[in-house]
C-alpha cells in the first residue's frame, strides 16, 4: 500500500509539471469553448456590426418611408443600440430630366390653369347673365358664351388629358431616373440595399428588393414581415376604422422562450442551456482522456524507456497499476478542481444571470466528479490494459482513437438529450459503461429533476464494468509489460486470462 | 546473518513453446559472488528475472532461507536489469530518492544514501540533472545506485560490467566487494570472462537453457588445470627440448610453457633435470583461464 501512494505520488508530480497538463486544463477548454462559441456569436452578431442603409422609391403615394423606418426602429437595433436599418428615400427630383419634365409639366399645368380660371370665369359671367334677366341683348351673349365655354371646356378637357398622359411619363421618368439614382447607389456602396414601391403597391402588395448580394434572405424576410404589417394598417385605415382600434390591434407581441420546471418557470436561453452541458461533458471528456491518455502514455513510455522493469523488481503490478491510476487520477481531480474555480468566478463575475445557468450547482459540481471518476477507472484500466499490450505508438494511438471516438458519441447526441432527457433510448444509452458518464453528466443538468434510479443503476453499472476491466488489466499488464518483439495475439492474450 | 542462502530449484520458464529456462537449480550462499554465466540467449536475464518476481517461473521454486520467493516480504532485493531503465526527464536525485523510498527506505535516509552514492561514483555534481542530459555511462552509474541504494540483502546485476570505464569498473568492484564482507548474495552475469574470474567466488555455467557447470571457481580451476606449468629465464631455454619427462606445449625462446608426461612424477624431478643450466626468473602453474573454459565447453557442448 505504501508503494502504491509512492507511485501514485510520483506519477502525480512528474505530469503536473509537464507542459501538456497546463495545455489539457487551460488551453484546450479554451480553444473548444472558442470552438463552440464563435459560430453561435457570429450567426448572432456578425450581420448587426453596423447600420445598413436601405433605400426607397416610393410611387405608391402611401408615405411608406417613415411608417417602415419606425417599424424598423422598433424590431432591430445593432449591438450598440442604434437602429440597424436606416431608410432613405431616393428620389431623383434634382436630376436634369427629371426637372425637364417637371417644368414641362408645370407648363402644362400652368396652361390647365389659365383654361380652367377663364373657364370659370365664363361661367361666372353666365351666371351673371341668367339673374340679370333685363340686361341688354342677354340671348345673344348666352350664346355667345355658352360656345365660348363649349370650346374653352374642350380645350381644357384636352389639356386634362395630356396632362394626365404627362403625368404618368413623369411618374416612369420618375422610377427610371430614381432606380437609375438608386443602382448607382448600390453599386457604389452607399446603399445595402433598396425596395421599389409601384404605383399599385396598395393593391397588388407587389415589393421590389435589390440588392448586390443574393442571399440576403435574414433581410427579406425582416421587411417582408414589416411591410405585411404596415400594408395591412393602411388598407384598413382606408376602411375608415378609427386608429386608436387600429393601435390596439396591431399591439405588437413579443416571444420569450421558457423551459417548464416543476419549481415553476424560468426563462431560459438555448445557447447556455445547450452549451453549457456540452462543454460540461467536453470537460468531463477531455479529462477522463487526458488522465487515461497519461496513464497509457506512461505504460508505454516505462516499456520503451525499460522502466518498468526496475519498477516491477521493486513493487508488484497491482501496486504499480494502483498507484497509476490513483496518482493520474488525482491530477484529473486537480484539473477538475481548478475547471470548477473558474467556473464559480465566471459565475461570480456575473457575466450570465443566475436564471440562465442555474445548472451551476454543488449538486451538479459532485456528480461531475463522481463521474469523472468513474469514466477514469474504467478507461483508466482499459488504456493501461492496451498501453501494456501494444508494442508501438502507432497501434496505441489507433486504440485510443476509437475509444475517443466512442466517448464523445453522447455529444453528437446532445440535441436529443436536450429534447428529452428522459427518453427510453438515451436511458438505454446510459446503461452502457462507455457512454455512461457521458450521458448521466448531460442528462443530470437537463433533466430538472434527477432521476434517483438511473444515476444508481449507473453507478452500479459503472462500478460492476471497472471491477471487470481492472480485474483484467492486472492479469495481463505484468505479462504483457515484458513481453518484447511480438505483437501479441489474442488467443495469446486469452491464454494468460485463463492461467494466471 | 550466516545463513542466507538462495535457492534456485527446477526452475523451468517457456516462452511461446521456447524452453528458455530448463530444469534449473543452484544454490547461492551469503557472502560469495555468484556468477551466472553463458552466451546469448541461454536464459540468464530470464533467471534473474524470475529470481526478482519480474516473470513467474512455469515450474520450479525459488526459496530464500527457505521461503518462497513469492512470499518473501519486506525482504530487500536489488536489481541492475540488462536492458537500462531510467526516467529520462526527471532529476537525478529525485528519481534515486523515489527508487529508495519504494524499498522502504525513508525519504531522508534515501536522499542521504543517494548523495553518498554519488559522491563515491564522482557524480556529485550532476544531483540535479536531468538523466536524459547524462551520458550513457554516467545513466549507467545511476542505475547501479538505484540498485543498491537501499543496502539489499540480495543483489542481482545483469551484465553490470557492459559500458563503464576502467576506474568506474574499479569502483563497482569496490562496492561489490562491501557486499560480500557484509555477507550478502550477490549474483551477478556478465560476458567479461575476466571480470568473472576476478570477482566470481562460484560460477554457474547455462548453456541452451541448461546447467553445464557449477562449483566454485577454485574448484572449477584444479578440475580443468591442465597440469601446465610455466617457466621464465633471461637466457635460451632451448636445451628444454632434450628433456624427455615434459611434453612442450608452447615456446617462446625464453618462456615455456609444458606438462609432464607422466602425471605421477613430481616437478622436482623437472628441476633436477636443470641443473642450473639457465637462470630461472618465473617458474608457475599454469591456471587455466576461464575464458578458455568457458569456449571449450560451450564449443563441446554444441558438437554433441
Ligand atoms: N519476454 C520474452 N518473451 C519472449 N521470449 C523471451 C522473452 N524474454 C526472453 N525470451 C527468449 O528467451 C531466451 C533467453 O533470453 P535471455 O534474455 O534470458 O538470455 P540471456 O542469457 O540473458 O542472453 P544475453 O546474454 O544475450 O543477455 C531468448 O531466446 C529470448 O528470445
Ligand atoms: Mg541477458
Amino acid at each position: 500500500m505504501r508503494n502504491l501512494l509512492k507511485i501514485a505520488c510520483w506519477e502525480f508530480k512528474s505530469r503536473i509539471r509537464a507542459q501538456s497538463f497546463f495545455f489539457n486544463t487551460f488551453v484546450s477548454p479554451i480553444i473548444f469553448t472558442a470552438l463552440i462559441a464563435l459560430p453561435v456569436f457570429l450567426f448572432q452578431y456578425q450581420p448587426q456590426i453596423q447600420t445598413k442603409l436601405i433605400g426607397v422609391i416610393d410611387l405608391s403615394g402611401e408615405n411608406l418611408t417613415s411608417d417602415l423606418q419606425d417599424e424598423l426602429n422598433r424590431y432591430f437595433h445593432t449591438d450598440s443600440r442604434s437602429p440597424l436599418y436606416q431608410i432613405l428615400n431616393v428620389s431623383p427630383v434634382n436630376v436634369t430630366n427629371y426637372q425637364n419634365s417637371l417644368k414641362e409639366l408645370q407648363e402644362i399645368e400652368a396652361r390647365r390653369d389659365s383654361i380652367s380660371a377663364l373657364y370659370n370665369q365664363i361661367k361666372s359671367q353666365r351666371t351673371f347673365l341668367y339673374t340679370n334677366s333685363q340686361s341688354a341683348n342677354r340671348d345673344r351673349q348666352l350664346v355667345q358664351s355658352y360656345e365660348k365655354m363649349q370650346l374653352v371646356r374642350e380645350e381644357r378637357e384636352l389639356i386634362e388629358i395630356e396632362l394626365q398622359r404627362f403625368k404618368t411619363v413623369l411618374d416612369s421618368v420618375y422610377k427610371r431616373e430614381a432606380v437609375k439614382m438608386a443602382d448607382t447607389l448600390l453599386i457604389s456602396d452607399n446603399l445595402d440595399a433598396y425596395l421599389v414601391f409601384n404605383l399599385d403597391f396598395a393593391r397588388t402588395g407587389n415589393v421590389q428588393y435589390h440588392s448586390k448580394n443574393p442571399g440576403d434572405f435574414l433581410e427579406i424576410e425582416r421587411f417582408e414581415r414589416v411591410l405585411q404589417g404596415i400594408i395591412t394598417r393602411h388598407r384598413i385605415l382606408n376602411d375608415e376604422i378609427e386608429p386608436s382600434k387600429l393601435r390596439n390591434w396591431f399591439r405588437p407581441i413579443q416571444i420569450k422562450k421558457f423551459q417548464i420546471l416543476q419549481e415553476g418557470q424560468k426563462e431560459w436561453n438555448f445557447y447556455i442551456q445547450l452549451y453549457g452541458p456540452l462543454i460540461a461533458v467536453f470537460l468531463l471528456f477531455m479529462a477522463v482522456f487526458s488522465s487515461s491518455g497519461y496513464l497509457f502514455s506512461s505504460i508505454l513510455q516505462e516499456k520503451s524507456n525499460k522502466v518498468i522493469e526496475v519498477l516491477l523488481s521493486y513493487a508488484s503490478s497491482a501496486q504499480i497499476m494502483g498507484g497509476k491510476i490513483l496518482g493520474l487520477g488525482f491530477l484529473g481531480l486537480v484539473q477538475i478542481f481548478i475547471w470548477i474555480s473558474i467556473t464559480a468566478l465566471i459565475v461570480k463575475s456575473g457575466l450570465f444571470t443566475n436564471q440562465e445557468i442555474d445548472y451551476l450547482t454543488l449538486t451538479n459540481a459532485f456528480f461531475f466528479i463522481l463521474y469523472f471518476c468513474l469514466g477514469f477507472l474504467f478507461y483508466g484500466a482499459i488504456f493501461i490494459t492496451f498501453g501494456s499490450l501494444s508494442t508501438n505508438e502507432y497501434d496505441t494511438q489507433q486504440i485510443s482513437q476509437v475509444l475517443r471516438m466512442v466517448a464523445i458519441f453522447p455529444a453528437l447526441l446532445s440535441l436529443m438529450v436536450l429534447s428529452d432527457p428522459e427518453s427510453m433510448l438515451i436511458r438505454v444509452l446510459s446503461y452502457i459503461p462507455f457512454l455512461s458518464p457521458s450521458f448521466m453528466i448531460m442528462r443530470i443538468p437537463l433533466s430538472g429533476a434527477l432521476n434517483k434510479l438511473d444515476i444508481i443503476l449507473t453507478i452500479a453499472i459503472m462500478v460492476l464494468s471497472i471491477i471487470i476491466v481492472i480485474i483484467i488489466a492486472g492479469k495481463i499488464f505484468r505479462t504483457a509489460t515484458l513481453m518484447q518483439g511480438k505483437k501479441v495475439s489474442i488467443s495469446e492474450v486469452w491464454r494468460w486470462l485463463k492461467h494466471n | 546473518m550466516d545463513k542466507n542462502l538462495l535457492e534456485i530449484k527446477n526452475l523451468t520458464k517457456r516462452f511461446y513453446d521456447s524452453l528458455v529456462v530448463n530444469d534449473l537449480s543452484f544454490k547461492i550462499k551469503g557472502g560469495e559472488t555468484f556468477g551466472l554465466l553463458g552466451p546469448n540467449g541461454a536464459g540468464k536475464t530470464t533467471t534473474m528475472r524470475m529470481i526478482m518476481n519480474i516473470i513467474l517461473p512455469d515450474e520450479g521454486e525459488i526459496l530464500f532461507n527457505g521461503i518462497d520467493r513469492q512470499k518473501t516480504k519486506g525482504l530487500h532485493f536489488g536489481y541492475l536489469p540488462e536492458e537500462r531503465g531510467l526516467y529520462p526527464r526527471a532529476k537525478v536525485l529525485d528519481m534515486l530518492v523515489y527508487f529508495g523510498t519504494l524499498n522502504n527506505l525513508s525519504h531522508r535516509k534515501a536522499e542521504v544514501e543517494a548523495i553518498r552514492y554519488l559522491d563515491r561514483l564522482g557524480m556529485i555534481e550532476f544531483t540535479d540533472s536531468r538523466i536524459d542530459h547524462l551520458s550513457k555511462g554516467m545513466q549507467q552509474k545511476i542505475q547501479f545506485i538505484a540498485a543498491f541504494l537501499h543496502d539489499p540483502d540480495v543483489l542481482i546485476l545483469d551484465e553490470p560490467f557492459a559500458g563503464l570505464d576502467p576506474i568506474n569498473q574499479v569502483v563497482l568492484r569496490e562496492i561489490l566487494e562491501e557486499y560480500r564482507a557484509n555477507k550478502k548474495i550477490l549474483l551477478i552475469s556478465t560476458h567479461q570472462m575476466e571480470q568473472a574470474e576476478r570477482l566470481c567466488d562460484h560460477i554457474c555455467l547455462i548453456n541452451n537453457a541448461r546447467v553445464i557447470l557449477d562449483g566454485k571457481m577454485s574448484e572449477i580451476k584444479r578440475k580443468f588445470r591442465e597440469n601446465a606449468y610455466y617457466i621464465e629465464s633471461d637466457s635460451d631455454l632451448s636445451f628444454l627440448h632434450e628433456i624427455e619427462e615434459i611434453s612442450i606445449l608452447e615456446e617462446n625462446k625464453t618462456a615455456y610453457k609444458f606438462t609432464m608426461i607422466d602425471k605421477e612424477i613430481p616437478v622436482s624431478t623437472f628441476f633436477s633435470r636443470l641443473k642450473g643450466r639457465a637462470k630461472i626468473r618465473k617458474f608457475e602453474i599454469v591456471e587455466p583461464s576461464l575464458h578458455d573454459i568457458f569456449i571449450n565447453l560451450i564449443q563441446e557442448k554444441s558438437k554433441v
